[in-house]
């Protein structure tokens, strides 16, 4: 009997020294990522920068014509972890895994300068919204889930070193998988060095010094020289690759966006060719019918200009970083004297800047001539910044946080509408969200910025 | 199907070939108590010396054959001593049994299947026999334990899903994850009650339902971790044990049951909706170029016109093959147009079994078949469940047992949650729309009839393009969208049980859970969305290879009772799911192959899936016993799980103590103490441990990767589980009353858990090891017969049930966990956990109030100023839960009533949010004080009355008002425009109810009726389900106990619930 109870008690010893380890190697997801797969997933997240609805109301581009909500300014915090989680991180794991990418995808040192240059136009763009963010700190994973808040100033000064590093290192030989240029290095590089210029240009108010030497700098450097350089995301004519205005107008069926009454104010009577691609004829009357920005009952989209055809199509362009707003900001930059040649270079950028918008938008130089000899568009010394500003604008259009940016920094258009008496807001609040999971340094940033409160009003750093 | 029958003939032709050959004396008689002479039904009668048996009927009386050389009887009874009795050559014998007020062992079935005498046990488990959980014909098992066992919440979901979730948690929230429900174990097989349902569209429902409740002989709940630690790392969060029925040995005939229901189903508990105002965005009339007014089509919200009459184009007569084509129709209510559009359901269920044994045999075998016609148009469930349960002694000491078990599931089921299928009707809707002209809801030429549509042209007054805005006609959802699903499962177990020793008995299982579910779904040409097709197929298979020593001695005033075993659990589980994209080359065509774009995942994270895992175990129990009144137990289980780099142990320990006996004979017929401790582990989740990047995008030909957005953590450790429980029980005056009582203390430790994180960090997650969950409760169970006569009986029985749930700590600089979160309209809300507070926060925005006299700030329009949605508004878990259940026998009649309740607890409801913001709400044509209906204008006395004080530095023509007590009449459209969309305040509802949910009255007809019939006794019953919501704190139309949100673990919003369904039957039960 006694085997009996031998042989019951190495039962328990089943499974004591065996090792299950190879049950646990996950079999649906890769362990293994290449640099530039990495670097065109944070490429896929570049629409998403102009692809809100939000942007466009900040910018008044766009009035809603049912379920008026967003454009009334409501109070309520917006999430920038998206842009942490998602290409920010990508783009990270390629920058601290240098010595691990692969040289068949292209020069290491391209690969790691396409990395910088988009990592800093997602900061850039991320610090222009919310003000003091998470950067120094951010990015790190399990070493700090809690990142202190940087200040602007400060990101904007290791955003420009970051970029002069990525200028610095970039070689011959394109890189693989890049859905953007194609893996051409030399419009990479042109595309970091007019980031940098239009950031110095952000500082004209706030730093005009510092501004002028980082703009000279980016210009030195060598900055976009045609359209062809642009920073364009092209959407695909699939569902899984189709623009966001698609997927609201056509599949949702939203006709839910007319142009602001401010918008085809400007535009309507210098019979500005762009405005057939913005948007369409009302209709109703078959005429160009703005609707007034933040009204909210009676609307029908019979009576008013809908977004254009062209800007919904499924694969609409989305332009991000231009020529032509390398050439307002060069018209600028001479006007201001932070480059030579005065009103007259000033003149020539600005022209060229609205025939290459023209361009841009319409595939033709039609109209272009025309509309600068119109009274009003025509250069003018006396309020060249105005109309800089005002034209550059209307180039800005659907890319409505840049816009609005520049709106914040210098004023015009000076006809912006305050909807149910609120004004335009000056920067966008914090996730709710923070307020929990990064308690310490989300009251820190606010107590430093805004006397501790999270509002629509508080003034980021070059906001001044 | 039919090689099922075939089957089943033939184990029926195997059978009958036993029950051929019983013999010789027949014995009949009444068996009844020796204390008030009433019938004792249930009295096991044994022929000594063979295994012939047999059980008296509900009056008492008994008839049994015995073998030529038999003579003597053994009558037995729990809580009777039993009478021997020789039979000479009587054939009539009546026995009065007596009571023993020592004999009380009852034997529980305890974890792994272990039977252990009730009194040895250190620990609470409670017991429901099969007959309480199918006196209304509840269909799912896991739901018809609701209210039945203190400490046990079960969450259901309406009766229009038709098997929606039951959800299950035992002893409240014990895990800081919100996670973890009880595993649920058939006949010793641990069988999944998984779920494939997200929180919105069908609700496939958890996957218990595949037990046919007709086959439950009882379930047993093992609450706390000492009673559960045997199953080591699987059964840390409780472990329901179901038992099923299964054919006695030497039965003297077949016993054939018949057991049919039918009943029918209808929609109660709507939601009240106003019916003044009608379709439309403002009470200004639109017209065509001819000058005809038209109701906005375009307009899925209810703040139009007067609903006078007035006569106007409405939808309808925009189409051209529609016969009020270009008319003009009164625009009048239609105050049912919501109830109007769900049918009558019914459901109807026919059982049979089948059972019997010999002296070496013994068989069950159950079929069952129902058949849903569901409330929502268009919806339907069929569900086969066939059984089989066999023991063969093999040889004298060697015995072979099997369980079998088949499931079958066709539905095609209605979606619930946020606006999906229907659900949009009372969210988005015009109060102006008549239902019973949207029925017939495709003209003869084809085209299709929708209500939301464009607005008609400015020059001709056409509508030109009828494709549906935003909303497709309901009937169109229900008839051209439908969602299919379908499973197949078989679970259950052979073994080899081997009476080594008389006190030493070994058992081999092999046990199994198989099941193969298929979900499709389907999105027309014709509708407002992109046509396109779903399907997803799962398949899991679990083997538990399983090893029991039991040995049992007694020496003097001791008894020995050890166990050891083994098991080793296997599973593998994959899936396949697809989903066209970009549209459907062909309509009607539903296939894969017809997607115009590469195809995505689908209703899934990935295209395909696997998972494969382990679990060896060892484990072992000892109980050792003294003068069968004092008991001391302890176990230990060693699990290594694959999920985890290292074994680990779990212990308990627990005693009891039968105080009883050593007092004097008094009302208190039996008194035990117990106490346990135990420590229970908690697996991790597959692949927890493992790091991979992630799938993104593929853009012309460009596959990118992603870095996954939850930081995997490799170093991951089991969660442990401390809990310590001591208890009562009590039984008076012949166990005629009883009181079980529990307080429990549970402490998890160490948890694994997703931790939201900052995003800022890069990650969105991580899974740590932290954290400290305490749950303390009490559980309270009274049982009486406060009457008992022959005439008649009333049996009650109450429990009760308080746990609070505390989150002690979380990680280090970690105060708060993220649970959930529901976002719309740009607003969130959120189920937090904060540390030192009850689990499971409510977060959102609130009015912003003043301090002083917390009257709300003002904005310059006189709308509320909201916080950030950082408001915490209390814990969604209730404080007590609970249920009475009270039983009657009167004469030959029966009755039943189950009544449910919870306290306390919280839910966000967004179905009543949007009602009120899109103006179907009662609440948005309400008369304001100065008589004046609230959508009159403002200029004119209408308007919502705001008292309030105006917000900090709020300027005016500009004036500072800041801080300016004001009283205010705002536009309702415009008011709750802001409070029904960013103040969640408003929509936070107090979920307490108490709860009507099962009645039976039925009645018996016995031999004396039914006389040569071949029938031995017939039971008629009317039954009904849900009845009635006796009383609950939310408003009318929510139904606080259906929170169910498919496969979220905690229920704490509403959003497109289903309606409440009350249903009402007839129940057959026939014995031959």
């Amino acid at each position: 009997m006694k085997k009996i109870y031998i042989v019951l008690l190495s039962c328990l010893a089943l499974g004591s020294c065996d090792d299950l380890s190879e049950l646990n190697v996950n079999p649906n997801l890769p362990s293994e990522a290449s640099g530039t797969q990495l670097i065109a997933n944070a490429e896929l997240s570049l629409p998403s920068l102009s692809a809100s609805p939000t942007g466009e109301f900040l910018a008044q581009y766009l009035a809603e014509t049912q379920y008026v909500t967003a454009s009334l300014y409501p109070a309520g915090g917006t999430s920038f972890y998206w842009l942490y989680q998602g290409p920010l991180m990508n783009l990270q794991t390629v920058l601290i895994n240098a010595e691990n990418l692969d040289g068949n995808e292209g020069p290491v040192a391209n690969q790691l300068a396409v990395a910088k240059i988009l990592q800093a136009y997602y900061m850039w763009h991320i610090t222009d919204r919310w003000g003091d963010v998470p950067y120094t700190e951010a990015l790190q994973g399990a070493d700090n889930f809690t990142p202190a808040y940087d200040t602007q100033e400060y990101i904007y000064n290791n955003l420009f070193t970051l970029l002069d590093e990525a200028n610095e290192q970039i070689v011959s030989g394109n890189i693989s998988n890049d859905i953007i240029y194609g893996g051409d290095m030399a419009k990479w590089k042109k595309l970091g060095n007019t980031i940098h210029l239009l950031m110095a240009l952000r500082l004209s108010e706030v730093d005009p010094v510092k501004g002028q030497e980082e703009f000279n700098k980016a210009l030195a450097a060598g900055i976009m020289t045609s359209n062809d350089d642009n920073l364009v995301f092209h959407h695909l004519a699939n569902a899984n690759n189709q623009s966001y205005w698609y997927s609201q107008w056509v599949t949702q069926n939203r006709e839910w966006w007319a142009l602001t009454e401010t918008l085809v104010g400007e535009m309507k009577p210098v019979a500005d060719p762009r405005l057939e691609v913005y948007g369409q004829p009302a209709r109703k009357t078959g005429e160009y019918i703005g609707l007034n920005f933040g009204e909210t009952v009676n609307m029908n989209t019979e009576d008013y200009s809908l977004l254009g055809t062209a800007i919904y199509a499924q694969d609409a362009p989305v332009y991000l970083v231009t020529y032509a707003q390398a050439l307002f900001a060069q018209a600028e930059a001479a006007k201001r004297g932070w480059i030579t040649g005065g009103d007259a270079e000033a003149e020539a950028y600005y022209n060229e800047a609205v025939k290459q918008s023209v361009m841009q938008w319409t595939g033709s130089n039609e109209g272009a001539e025309e509309l600068l000899s119109q009274p009003g568009i025509a250069y003018n010394p006396a309020n060249a910044i105005e109309q800089i500003a005002t034209q550059r604008w209307i180039h800005l259009f659907m890319h409505g946080y840049e816009a609005w940016a520049e709106w914040r920094r210098t004023g015009y258009p000076d006809n912006l509408v305050t909807p149910g008496g609120k004004a335009v807001p000056r920067r966008q609040m914090y996730d709710a969200l923070e307020a929990s999971l990064n308690a310490a340094n989300y009251n820190a940033a606010l107590q430093r910025q805004f006397n501790g409160e999270d509002g629509l009003y508080g003034r980021v750093w070059w906001d001044q | 199907m039919r090689k099922l029958f075939t089957l089943l003939a033939m184990m029926l032709a195997i059978c009958s070939i036993n029950y051929a050959h019983a013999q010789s004396k027949v014995v009949s008689g009444r068996v009844t108590s020796s204390e008030d002479n009433a019938a004792l039904p249930g009295v096991s009668i044994a022929v000594q010396g063979t295994s012939v048996g047999t059980t008296t009927d509900i009056d008492g009386n008994y008839r049994i054959t015995l073998p030529s050389e038999a003579n003597t009887l053994i009558f037995s009874f729990i809580g009777y001593t039993n009478q021997v009795v020789q039979v000479n050559s009587r054939s009539q014998i009546n026995v009065s049994m007596v009571i023993d007020s020592k004999q009380l062992d009852e034997v529980v079935v305890t974890a792994l299947g272990i039977e252990r005498s009730e009194r040895s046990l250190g620990y609470a488990t409670q017991e429901v026999s099969g007959d309480n959980l199918t006196f209304t014909k509840e269909q799912n098992v896991v739901g018809s334990l609701a209210g039945k066992v203190a400490g046990v919440q079960v969450v259901g979901s309406s009766g229009a899903s038709m098997g929606g979730t039951q959800k299950i948690k035992i002893r409240g929230v014990n895990s800081v994850a919100g996670g973890g429900e009880p595993l649920i174990v058939v006949d010793g097989t641990p069988i999944s009650n998984a779920n494939f349902s997200g929180s919105t569209g069908i609700d496939l429902g958890n996957l218990s339902q595949d037990i046919n409740p007709e086959d439950v002989e009882s379930v047993n709940v093992l609450k706390g971790p000492a009673a559960s630690a045997l199953y080591g790392i699987r059964g840390q969060f409780g472990v329901i044990m179901i038992t099923t029925k299964k054919g006695r040995r030497g039965a003297e005939k077949v016993s054939v049951q018949l057991n049919s229901a039918f009943s029918v189903e209808r929609v109660g508990n709507i939601m009240p909706y106003q019916n003044m105002y009608g379709g439309g965005s403002s009470q200004t009339w639109r017209t065509l170029p001819n000058g005809d007014k038209y109701v906005q089509m375009n307009v899925d919200e209810s703040w139009g016109p007067l609903m006078d009459g007035t006569p106007v184009r409405q939808v309808f007569s925009f189409y051209p093959q529609d016969p009020t084509y270009g008319q003009l129709t009164p625009f009048v209510p239609h105050p049912d147009n919501i109830k109007d559009y769900y049918e009558t359901g019914s459901t109807l269920n026919n059982g049979v079994s089948i059972s019997g044994g010999s002296d070496r045999t013994n068989y069950r075998i159950s079929l069952n078949d129902t058949r849903i016609q569901g409330v929502e148009p268009n919806t339907w469930l069929k569900r086969n469940n066939l059984g089989v349960s066999l023991g063969v002694d093999l040889a004298k000491k060697l015995t072979a047992s099997a369980n079998i078990n088949y499931a079958r599931n066709t539905a095609q089921r209605p979606a619930q949650g946020s606006e999906d299928g229907s659900r949009y009707l009372g969210q988005w809707f015009q109060r102006s729309l008549d239902m019973n002209r949207l029925k017939n809801y495709q003209y003869a030429d084809g085209t299709f009839l929708h209500w939301n549509l464009r607005t008609p042209s400015s020059t001709t007054g056409e509508v030109t393009n009828f494709k549906p805005l935003y909303w497709n006609n309901p009937y169109f959802e229900a008839y051209e969208n439908p969602s299919n699903d379908n499973r197949d499962r078989f679970f259950g177990d052979v073994g080899l049980t081997y009476q080594v020793l008389p006190e030493l008995k070994l058992s081999g299982f092999v046990r199994s859970d198989m099941f193969t579910q298929n979900v499709e779904s389907r999105t027309a040409f014709g509708g407002t969305n992109v046509p396109g097709y779903s399907v997803a197929k799962y398949q899991n298979k679990e083997f538990n290879y399983e090893f029991l020593a039991q040995y049992s001695k007694e020496w003097g005033n001791f008894s020995l009772n050890a166990n050891l075993g083994a098991n080793l659990y296997d599973r593998n589980y994959t899936y396949i799911s697809q989903a066209t994209a970009g549209g459907l080359s062909v309509p009607g065509y539903y296939n894969l192959a017809a997607s115009i774009d590469r195809p995505t995942s689908g209703r899934e994270l990935y295209p395909s899936y696997e998972l494969n895992k382990q679990i060896r175990s060892g484990y072992g129990m000892v109980s050792l016993g003294y003068k069968d009144t004092y008991f001391v137990d302890a176990s230990f289980r060693r699990d290594h799980s694959s999920t985890l780099a290292d074994p680990y142990w779990y212990p308990s320990v627990s005693g009891s103590f039968v105080f009883s006996e050593l007092l004097p004979v008094s009302p208190l017929s039996y008194g035990k103490l117990r106490v346990s401790y135990a420590e229970a582990g908690s697996d991790v989740d597959v692949y927890a441990t493992s790091v991979n990047y992630g799938i993104g995008g593929i853009y012309d030909g460009v596959n990118t990767i992603t870095v996954p957005d939850n930081l995997a953590n490799p170093l991951i450790r089991p969660a442990f589980a401390r809990s310590y429980e001591a208890g009562i029980d009590l039984k008076f005056f012949q166990d005629r009353f009883g009181v079980d009582f529990t307080y429990y203390q549970q402490r998890n430790k160490d948890e694994v858990f997703k931790l939201a994180v900052s995003g800022a960090s890069g990650y969105e997650s991580t899974v740590i090891n932290a954290g400290l969950i305490e749950n303390k409760g009490i559980e309270l169970t009274l049982t009486g017969t406060p009457v008992q006569s022959q005439l008649f009986t009333w049996n009650a029985v109450f429990n009760l049930n308080r746990n609070r749930s505390k989150i002690i700590e979380l990680a280090p600089d970690i105060d708060a966990l993220l649970l959930g979160s529901t976002t719309y309209s740009s607003t969130s809300s959120y189920l937090y956990s904060y540390v030192g507070e009850k689990f499971g926060s409510l977060v959102g925005q609130a009015y912003q109030r003043d301090e002083e006299t917390g009257k709300m700030l003002l904005d310059a329009n006189g709308l509320p100023l909201y916080t950030t949605a950082t408001h915490n508004f209390g814990s969604v878990l209730p404080d007590y839960t609970g249920g009475f259940q009270n039983t009657f026998r009167i004469w030959k009649i029966d009755a039943a009533a189950m009544i449910d309740f919870q306290v306390g607890g919280k839910f966000f409801s967004r179905s009543k949010m949007l009602a009120v913001r899109t103006g179907l709400d009662p609440i948005t044509v309400a008369t304001n004080d100065k008589g004046h209906n609230v959508r009159d204008a403002v200029s004119e006395g209408g308007g919502v009355r705001v008292d309030g004080i105006y917000g900090p530095d709020v300027t005016i023509n500009g004036e500072n008002v800041g801080g300016q007590e004001v009283t205010l009449y705002v536009d309702p459209q415009t008011y709750y425009g802001t409070t029904a969309r960013r103040i969640y305040e408003d929509w936070l509802y107090d979920a307490s109810y108490v709860k009507l949910r099962e009645v039976r009255l039925g009645y018996t007809l016995d031999k004396s009726i039914l006389g040569n019939l071949p029938v031995q006794g017939v039971n008629i019953a009317l039954i009904a389900r849900n009845p009635a919501m006796i009383w609950q704190k939310a408003p009318k139309g929510l139904d606080p106990s259906e929170l169910s949100t498919g496969s979220q673990s905690i229920s704490w919003y509403e959003s497109g619930q289903l309606s409440t369904v009350r249903s009402y039957g007839v129940n057959l039960n026939i014995t031959f």
